[in-house]
């Protein structure tokens, strides 16, 4: 390695050829360019002329530059010239590459793989042998281990395998694995380390000791990516009409922002929100407004541009589904018409929720979000434990009261009851029916309108409290509550002071009972508690960018009750996790979640003072010059060959530009791209397929220019030159037929051809397959029966039948009794008339009378085919065939039509 | 059509019908009627009968006029000045040459001329022969006969059939030393035979519009001549073509003869009728 400034060369002595290029200059110099002969007839004029000029033979002088200048790029470009070297690993010995492959370094992997390889280049150069140690577990479940040494060219093949991982990198097992690789190889080494600049260690310091050790060995070069933020985002909070996300990163210290899409199982982004990080922020957080309808098609949340598992959430059904439980005092009364407890109940939350039925302790045998009890009293046993755990576990409890829960208050409730109802506007009653007050500003039903037409009859009063205040989510007009609320454990328990049904208020026929209960459900937590330790199977795993894929083979079930707390890990990869036989009913599965046990992510403390920093990605990496020099060295020789070529008049001027641009454009366009024009289109053509053979073609265009003419000549139809067409490669919808002949040789179409020519034929086209060896042409194409076999069998070709007498292409135009072509007295097949696709228009039609030929017309307007058996009549009928297959094409079966016309015309008269 | 030793006889005679055909297209374009003398002399035509006059020989009486009446008529026939043309085209691999695939060959473009003005020639009831030929032909049927006769005809213009006091036209580029020219028409004059000269030359061998580094090969023989720089001896070269051209105007004129120049890439009516002018009597 020899360094010039930013360049290097790898084989330096190679330059020694350089001031041989005097020599070069001489001898180019001296030998003058090898004259043009031309042959002169007067030549004796031109004897003995005297001499007149010296230097015009000689090679001028640009000329011989450019040739100088391609010899010194040669030169140059074989001695293997690096711009911008990297440097080595510095020191003696092997190079033990590390790199972080946490979760961290996915989002910028690509460029922590090119400097790892750059690295790499530099230690080939270098004939170093080098170590490989990633610091993330691998998925396989094994302990962390350095490979062994080897050359840097197998090194360079094990870092494209390697990928970043789902899971945090352990420092502390990947300096034991250190230790272990310094006793295995004792001897210096120097250390190149990328990397991710987060600290994994939930406390403390695990990257400091990991760096040190690594120091301690040898020459240490810490590759890190220094201007970006190591972001995360944990599962969002779910609350009553929003989603709330948060992300946390690593402060830097300019303004930044990210974005979360929510997508559904379909990929699909439907909401997207901001998340703007001032100047040093560790967190930033946004809120995902979305009806509980479309929240509920969420399957993941992504933060944008932060590709990698730790900007992935998936959401599992405890954030989607909330299965509502409803439950009656009487059940046998709850579903009544219009006065039964749940009726109303049911058919407001129906549309978004799934209402289960039951007694309460049948409902919490299974996962509920929200339980609701009408007018029913706890009383004291196994269902009130049942359902305190439940509340405090997270769950939602509403509560309507009732006669009866008036006569006996429990203790779940959000407040005190006083014992009887409040009753307005009776008989006995001063006091008029209550209207709603507006909705305080931290109740969840905050924003609802409350319309005036929801008048209170009869409600249960809560005893006052201090507390009563806070607790209330709606109050009447005059102030007392109508619904309160309190927080047990995790969960929730909410009073409604009047009845789920018509009798003591009209709130449950009211929109606003929706709106409601629709807020309520939102806000519940989701479905809580009664989780079995029944295992959940790994179903689909997220790899380190956050992709989802199969399994990994280590990964192993979690028990369904531990799946919260469960740190993704190795065994345990994040991803979707559920019975497998249920894995399509996406309420059976769990999300295990990389986010959810993270540490929010610091940035590590600064390497050792004696390392080399290096930064990742941003810079430009070292080029290898060669290959480019040697290019433009041909590149001027190939020059040189055209002037030296336009000099000696071997080629002329014209040539000379041609072979310029020849040049030029196999540089810049190597490839044109066609234009797709919309010729085509601007007129109705008949078209053939191409077959490969330049005389059945010929036929074929011919064949379909006259019947174009005749068919211009005796219809109303207007028909352009025929076009040559390639199914699958030309676009076939601006063509009402297609003629096919089908050669012996004809090969088995391509799977774009087949897709074009079945497309074509269901949207209406017609193929006329013509085998020409049919009646009196048999045996002139010997092998066309089996080509048409194999040319149609991927085509969806009907059922056939041959042509019946009173066929539409019988009669669509002439009346014809068979259908001859060049040949006669063959079967002409078409799809069976009980296909009642395109309106029974068959998409194919069969033969072999080499239609082609028959309707054939040369330049002199000539039929240079003779029919056989032969004739002017069968020329004639198959012309007639020709238009009447043109109608059919066409008008399709609206001629066919026509022979109802005496029926109707009767009916008519009738 | 004769046999001719010649190996590009076939592929000329080929060429002949529409070189004749050509040659009458110009020829018609050149045409000013047929030139008969209008008054009687020596000829075949009948021109008039005149009353005999003591001292007619008695054989020209023309006794079947003579019997119609009591007196003696003698025949006078039309004088018909006919004329022999001895044509020579010059042959050699030289005039099988051309700068251009657009122009025709010279010898192409002298074939022409001299069948052109033949077919001029023969219209005009003048014999015309071809040196190298032992008989001269008349009638304008034998045009198609001349152009097959050409590849027989004589490689140099010397030829001691050629009658006294006929005329001649020599057609070729005359790149030769002056001396075997000047040899030619000093032998044809001392013959009495007046005539001109027509030099037909490529352009390129008049404007030389070569360039750089070329080396001229004669054709024919193996000469050949090195130019390092063409562009500097252009000037040159048409000084040495003029002085040459100065040369064969003189032994000309020396002779009585005239000279004239004819391009390939001009047309070749003009040459033509500058020819028949020149052949034009009076």
């Amino acid at each position: 390695m020899w360094h010039l400034g930013p360049l290097a060369f790898a084989a330096p002595w190679l330059l020694l050829a350089l001031p041989a290029l005097p020599v070069l200059w001489w001898l180019l110099r001296v030998s003058p360019p090898a004259p043009r002969t031309q042959a002169f007839p007067a030549i004796r004029l031109l004897r003995d002329l005297p001499p007149t000029e010296e230097t015009p033979h000689r090679t001028p002088w640009w000329l011989l530059l450019l040739r100088l200048v391609a010899a010194a790029l040669v030169i140059i470009g074989l001695a293997r010239p690096v711009w911008q070297p990297q440097a080595g690993g510095g020191g003696s010995g092997p190079l033990l590459l590390v790199v972080d492959n946490g979760w961290a370094a996915a989002p910028d992997w690509p460029a922590r793989v090119a400097s790892a390889s750059a690295a790499l280049d530099a230690a080939a150069r270098e004939g170093r042998r080098v170590a490989l140690l990633a610091t993330a577990p691998p998925e396989t479940g094994e302990p962390i281990a350095a490979t062994g040494l080897v050359p840097a060219e197998e090194a360079r093949a094990r870092l494209a395998a390697l990928r970043p991982r789902a899971w945090a990198p352990d420092r502390v097992a990947a300096q034991a694995a250190l230790t272990t690789f310094r006793a295995a190889h004792p001897g210096p080494f120097a250390t190149f380390y990328v990397a991710d600049g987060v600290e994994h260690a939930p406390e403390g310091s695990a990257f400091s000791p990991f760096a040190g050790a690594l120091a301690d060995a040898g020459p240490l070069t810490v590759a890190r990516a220094e201007a970006r933020p190591a972001r995360m985002l944990p599962p969002p909070r779910a609350e009553a009409d929003r989603l709330v996300v948060r992300a946390l990163q690593t402060p830097v210290a300019v303004p930044s922002e990210a974005n979360v899409l929510a997508r559904t199982s379909d990929g699909r982004a439907i909401a997207s929100a901001t998340l703007a990080f001032p100047a040093g922020a560790t967190e930033a957080e946004a809120s995902l407004d979305l009806p509980i309808e479309i929240r509920n098609q969420v399957v993941r949340l992504d933060l944008e541009p932060e590709a990698g598992a730790a900007g992935t959430v998936l959401l599992d059904e405890r954030f989607r589904r909330r299965p509502v439980g409803l439950a009656a005092a009487i059940e046998t009364s709850a579903d009544a018409p219009l006065t039964g407890d749940l009726y109303y109940l049911e058919r407001a939350l129906a549309p978004y929720a799934e209402v289960r039925r039951g007694t309460p302790e049948a409902l919490l045998g299974r996962r509920l979000a929200v339980m609701i009890l009408a007018d029913r009293e706890v009383p004291e046993g196994r269902e009130r434990e049942a359902l305190t755990r439940w509340v405090e576990q997270g769950g939602m409890l509403i509560r309507f009261a009732g006669p009866r829960l008036a006569e006996r208050p429990d203790p779940l409730l959000p407040v005190g009851l006083r014992a009887g109802e409040r009753q307005l506007g009776g008989a006995l009653s001063w006091d008029r029916p209550q209207t709603l007050a507006p909705f305080p500003d931290g109740s969840p039903f905050a924003g609802l309108v409350p319309p005036a037409e929801v008048t209170i009859e009869r409600q249960v009063l809560a005893e006052p409290s201090p507390r009563l205040t806070e607790r209330s989510w709606a109050r009447l007009a005059d102030g007392t509550p109508l619904v309160t609320a309190v927080s047990r454990g995790q969960g929730r328990i909410v009073l409604f002071h009047v009845t789920a049904n018509a009798e003591w208020s009209n709130l449950p026929l009211s929109g606003l009972f929706v709106d409601m209960l629709r807020r309520l459900v939102a806000l519940s937590a989701g479905v809580q508690g009664a989780e079995s330790e029944a295992p959940l199977a790994p179903l689909e795993m997220l790899d380190g960018f956050g992709r989802l894929g199969p399994a990994t083979p280590a990964a192993a079930p979690i028990p369904a009750n531990k799946v919260e707390e469960t740190v993704a890990s190795p065994r345990h990869p994040p991803g979707w996790y559920g019975t497998p036989g249920q894995a399509e009913d996406a309420a059976w599965r769990r999300a295990l979640n990389l986010t959810a046990h993270l540490p929010a992510p610091r940035a590590s403390a600064p390497p050792p003072a004696s390392a080399r920093i290096e930064s990742v990605g941003g810079v430009p990496g070292e080029r290898d010059l060669g290959p480019w020099l040697l290019a433009l060295a041909l590149l001027l020789l190939a020059a040189d060959l055209v002037i030296s070529l336009v000099q000696r008049g071997l080629i002329g001027p014209r040539w000379a530009r041609a072979a310029a641009l020849v040049l030029a454009l196999g540089l810049t366009a190597p490839a044109m791209a066609q234009e797709p024009d919309g010729a085509a289109a601007n007129a109705t053509r008949l078209a053939y397929v191409v077959t490969g053979d330049n005389q059945v073609d010929e036929v074929s265009r011919l064949g379909l220019l006259g019947l174009s003419d005749f068919v211009n000549r005796r219809t109303a139809a207007g028909l352009a030159e025929p076009a040559a067409v390639v199914p699958g490669r030309d676009d076939l919808s601006f063509y009402p037929l297609l003629y096919w002949p089908v050669l012996a040789d004809a090969p088995q179409p391509d799977a774009a051809m087949v897709a074009a020519l079945n497309t074509f034929m269901r949207n209406g086209g017609i193929i006329l397959l013509d085998t020409r060896d049919e009646g009196t042409g048999e045996g002139m194409n010997p092998g066309a029966r089996a080509a048409l076999r194999r040319v149609t069998r991927d085509l969806a070709v009907p059922p056939l039948a041959p042509v019946a007498e009173d066929h539409v292409l019988k009669r669509a135009f002439y009346l014809l009794q068979d259908l001859p072509g060049r040949f006669s007295g063959g079967q002409v097949w078409v799809a069976r008339d009980q296909d009642r696709a395109n309106d029974s228009v068959s998409p194919v039609i069969i033969g072999g009378h080499d239609w082609a030929a028959a309707w054939a017309i040369d330049s002199r307007g000539q039929n240079p085919y003779a029919t056989i058996p032969g004739g002017a009549r069968q020329r004639v009928l198959a012309y007639r065939f020709g238009v009447n297959l043109v109608m059919y094409a066409l008008t399709g079966n609206y001629k066919g039509d026509q022979v109802h016309v005496p029926a109707i015309l009767e009916r008519l008269g009738n | 059509m004769t046999t001719v030793p010649v190996p590009w006889a076939e592929a000329l005679g080929a060429s002949l019908p529409p070189l004749v055909v050509q040659a009458e297209r110009v020829a018609a374009t050149v045409m000013q009627g047929v030139h008969g003398r209008r008054r009687p002399g020596q000829g075949d035509a009948f021109w008039q009968f005149r009353p005999y006059l003591p001292g007619d020989a008695a054989a020209r009486v023309d006794w079947r006029q003579s019997a119609k009446s009591d007196r003696l008529f003698v025949r006078e026939t039309e004088w018909e000045a006919a004329q022999t043309v001895a044509l020579w085209c010059q042959g050699g691999p030289g005039m099988d040459w051309r700068s251009g695939k657009e122009l025709p060959t010279k010898r192409v473009r002298a074939e022409l001329l001299l069948l052109a003005l033949s077919a001029l020639l023969l219209r005009g009831g003048e014999r015309v022969r071809l040196f190298g030929l032992p008989r001269a032909f008349a009638g304008r049927g034998a045009l198609q006969t001349i152009a097959q006769s050409l590849p027989a005809a004589a490689e140099v213009a010397d030829d001691g059939r050629i009658p006294r006091h006929a005329r001649a036209v020599l057609i070729g580029d005359f790149l030769a030393p002056l001396e075997e020219t000047k040899r030619v028409v000093a032998q044809l004059a001392a013959r009495a035979v007046r005539g001109h000269l027509l030099q037909v030359l490529d352009p390129a061998e008049e404007t030389l519009p070569f360039t750089g580094r070329v080396r001229f090969e004669a054709l024919g023989v193996t000469e050949h001549a090195l130019v390092p720089r063409v562009e500097g001896v252009r000037a040159l070269y048409e000084e040495r073509l003029a002085r040459h051209r100065e040369g064969l105007a003189a032994l000309a004129s020396a002779s009585g003869w005239s000279f004239a120049t004819h391009r390939t890439d001009q047309p070749p009516e003009a040459a033509l009728l500058a020819l028949h002018r020149r052949l034009a009597p009076g």
